[in-house]
């Protein structure tokens, strides 16, 4: 019989989307950012931006960086929930509810912060309002700037479920 | 007597009266604005504010919108914060 761990996060690199191999939505935002100059960047996320999150770009104690912004059609306000994703009275800064989770995914937003975006598959367990769901998704983190003089930087994260399960 | 009877009453609460939990304090949305200017985010203000709101003043919202959109700006503010 096969088994299968839990958690199985990998990155598939930038290669295979440019193969055709990821999912249409990450391929569309993949390519329009890497054709799009630094000035034109603002206008280049208008698009997807209902499907993105983004998130800072510090990571304290190697955490994935705190989201701030969770687009409506996105990925994780599917999963996480409305509540979730807009906090009517924020205290802290937004992760996602699951530690595992969290932990697992931090390497990406790191490389994408190193400079060259991250483009990985994930299958995983986690825990949502005390239910539990195995879900599968593919994800890409872009570093970028709001604009091409700024010293700031966010990550732009594109996330795309492929499957999602409830197992409890 | 009357004035004391009533003075006994003062911390009387109507059983049909729920107590209050106080939610976080909300920080308005002028002194957001100057917290996002000073931690040198209004560039990621006016970009959300643009592209997701289509306004380039927050009064131009609907109040529920304009809640909206704070609230996202309150966590830009902790996600950046150092």
């Amino acid at each position: 019989m096969l088994t299968r761990p839990d958690t199985h996060f990998s990155e598939l690199g930038i290669q295979a989307i440019e193969k055709g191999l990821a999912d249409p939505a990450v391929s569309a935002f993949y390519d329009s950012i890497m054709s799009t100059d630094a000035v034109q960047i603002q206008q280049c996320l208008k698009p997807f931006l209902p499907h993105l999150s983004l998130c800072s770009d510090k990571m304290p104690g190697n955490a994935p960086p705190p989201i701030f912004y969770v687009g409506k059609e996105s990925g994780q306000r599917h999963l996480f929930g409305e509540d979730w994703a807009s906090p009517a009275t924020p205290a802290c800064g937004l992760r996602t509810p699951d530690p595992d989770l969290e932990k697992a995914s931090a390497e990406g937003y790191r490389k994408a912060l190193e400079g060259t975006p991250y483009y990985g598959y994930a299958h995983t367990k986690i825990q949502v309002n005390g239910e539990l769901y195995e879900v599968a998704f593919e994800r890409l983190i872009v570093a970028v700037r709001p604009s091409l003089q700024s010293d700031l930087r966010f990550c732009a994260y594109l996330g795309v479920i492929q499957d999602l399960q409830r197992t409890s | 007597m009357h004035y004391e009877f009533l003075k006994r009453l003062e911390g009387y609460v109507p059983e049909h009266v729920r107590p209050v939990t106080r939610a976080p304090e909300k920080i308005a949305p002028v002194e957001l604005k100057a917290a996002i200017d000073d931690a040198n985010l209004t560039e990621m203000w006016d970009m959300i504010l643009t592209l997701d709101y289509s306004v380039s003043d927050p009064t131009d919202l609907s109040p529920e919108k304009r809640d909206e959109f704070l609230n996202v700006m309150s966590l830009l503010l902790k996600a950046f914060d150092r």
